[in-house]
């Protein structure tokens, strides 16, 4: 009998092992499968980081263009490597910011706009969707990704004194580390808006040269032509040091109530209206009216603002109306070059203000987020790489999902 | 006596039953593994060889490349846990595009293992279709430009 209870103590205990082993190995087993899993994830985000970056797409100049590409590729045609082109950026559909109906079209906008005073609003109808990108990219109901990029300089601009004199400070930062002894080359755009209704608003450009500290901050940059705490200015400063250049601005204004904002209709037309902000989601009264003056200028080789004729349109100049009724001018801008447009607006002979849009995201270091969400999925790679836009410094990040779980699906 | 019946009869033929249980489910769960493993690989293996091909692709595609030939040397493995792939390259261009696609299509020899991948190329771009490469004999991605004409190949050992 108990020999009997010694093999049966002993079978129980073996079945316990034989179970227990399984158990752990399964695990282990598991464990290094979701590890692969994670691993053939990792190539994947560089592959496709890669593939999105090194290619202009098709067609390549689809950035330029209202068609819909037949492959994503976000590089400049004109370039290689890692340049990125500021205008197919300009085409994605960004995940931040919010939809604007413009009463005028009736038709939804997507607002890039980085707080006040500047501004880039592309219409949503001809923008690169999400789904569309999974689908040129051949990883529809496979992957999922968010593409970011972000400049690697952030250029911040305070107001130390409001005026007499318009006392300021930049700071430049990199990713974690201060932008050191960086060559800062500024312009500050002085806002003059006439007494005579016959007039219109208008600008002068100050340039200057600083730089920064060990710290990367440069003080005491002053302006002794601004006098009024109420004058309004656009202040742009370009970061600059080997090569790596990172952009900042900031904007004053005597009035945020009435102000025009640029809105980009066709990329292969280039054209851009000037709408009342009351007709932005039917948001004021109709017959307020603004004058405006618009110019465009480039960033030179030497970091000044040069101002680009834009041809002989007579809408350059004039007075935008709020209400269904009331036309709104359109601005013509150039084909192939990057650059700002500046709008100095007029509501009375003290009240106006200046507002700018990149013709090309790069022009005023917008950021840009495309795709779809990472947060809460179970795993997510991500990869970044150095780039170029019109220039500027950015840092891309691709963050790529398996919209299938732990599994990896080719 | 029924007690030594017991114990000779039922439970040492159990006891040495379990002698074989361990190997039997350590290979049971170490096929899993390989499976698993081996599934996984071709994946990976079929989405980076696309991206190759793609990049190869866009690189010859570009304006300052009037013609020529691109040789990019794969870094892909040419067998997987002891086996090697047969890799197909196929046409899957829809007739509402006038781009062409590629589905590049892996299949593990002596397995029911297969995977593909797609890959979008311009109108100009021509390969050799449904003809099979050895994973084992294929060492490069070979681009070829000539007359606007971007072809695709696979190179050996030289």
């Amino acid at each position: 009998m108990n020999a009997t209870i010694d093999h049966m103590v002993s079978l129980i205990v073996f079945i316990g092992a034989i179970l227990l082993f399984i158990g752990l190995f399964s695990q282990t087993i598991q464990t290094a499968v979701v590890y692969e899993s994670h691993k053939a994830l990792s190539t994947k985000t560089s592959d496709l980081l890669d593939t999105i970056l090194l290619n202009p797409g098709i067609p390549g100049d689809w950035g330029k263009t209202d068609v819909r590409p037949a492959g994503l590729g976000l590089q400049d045609p004109e370039f290689t490597q890692y340049q990125m082109s500021s205008f197919s950026l300009m085409r994605l559909d960004s995940s931040t910011g919010n939809l604007v109906e413009y009463d005028k079209t009736g038709s939804y906008y997507s607002n890039l706009s980085l707080g006040f005073g500047a501004s880039l609003l592309m219409p949503k109808a001809q923008e690169l969707n999400y789904s569309t990108a999974l689908t040129l990219l051949g990883i529809n109901n496979t992957y999922g990704f968010q593409l970011t990029l972000t400049p690697t300089i952030t250029v911040s601009i305070n107001e130390k004194q409001a005026s007499s004199p318009l006392n300021l400070s930049i700071r430049a930062i990199g990713t974690g580390f201060p932008f050191a002894y960086a060559t800062i080359n500024y312009c500050l755009i002085q806002v003059t808006l006439p007494s005579s209704d016959a007039d219109y608003p208008s600008y002068t450009i100050q340039n200057g040269v600083t730089t920064t500290d060990w710290q990367g901050t440069a003080d005491n940059i002053t302006f002794s032509s601004v006098t009024d705490p109420s004058q309004s200015y656009s202040f742009i400063a370009y970061a600059h040091l080997d090569g790596i250049v990172g952009v900042g601005y900031h904007t004053r204004v005597s009035t945020t109530d009435q102000y025009v904002v640029p809105i980009v209709q066709s990329m292969s037309s280039q054209n851009v209206s000037l709408a009342h902000n009351y007709d932005l989601n039917n948001s004021g009264p109709e017959g307020s009216s603004l004058k405006y003056n618009a110019t465009f200028v480039i960033s030179t080789e030497d970091y000044t603002l040069s101002e680009l004729s834009l041809g002989n349109s007579s809408s350059l100049v004039g007075t935008v109306t709020s209400g269904v009724g009331n036309p709104s001018p359109t601005i013509p801008l150039p084909e192939c070059t990057t650059g700002i447009l500046i709008v100095t607006y007029q509501e009375s002979s003290t009240q106006g203000g200046v507002v700018l849009m990149p013709w090309g995201v790069s022009s005023l270091a917008f950021p840009v987020t495309f795709g779809g969400n990472p947060v809460g999925q179970v795993w997510v790679a991500t990869d970044i790489r150095q780039v170029t836009i019109g220039g500027i410094a950015y840092q891309a990040k691709l963050a790529l999902w398996s919209t299938s779980g732990y599994q990896v699906n080719g | 006596m029924p007690q030594v019946t017991i114990e000779y009869m039922i439970m040492v033929p159990v006891m040495i039953m379990q002698i074989f249980l361990f190997p039997i489910a350590a290979s049971v769960i170490m096929n899993t593994w390989v499976d698993s493993r081996m599934t996984i690989e071709l994946q990976e293996t079929a989405g980076h060889l696309g991206s190759s091909i793609q990049q190869l692709y866009y690189t010859m595609n570009h304006a300052s490349i009037a013609s020529g030939s691109l040789t990019v040397e794969l870094d892909t493995p040419p067998l997987i846990e002891g086996h090697y792939y047969n890799i197909t390259l196929q046409n899957a261009t829809n007739a509402n595009t006038s781009i062409k696609i590629m589905n590049v299509t892996l299949s593990l020899a002596g397995t029911n293992d297969k995977t593909s991948t797609l890959v979008t190329l311009g109108e100009n771009a021509d390969w050799q279709n449904n003809v099979i490469f050895l994973s084992n004999s294929t060492t490069s991605i070979i681009a070829t430009k000539s007359s606007g004409s971007i072809c695709l190949y696979f190179g050996g050992d030289t």
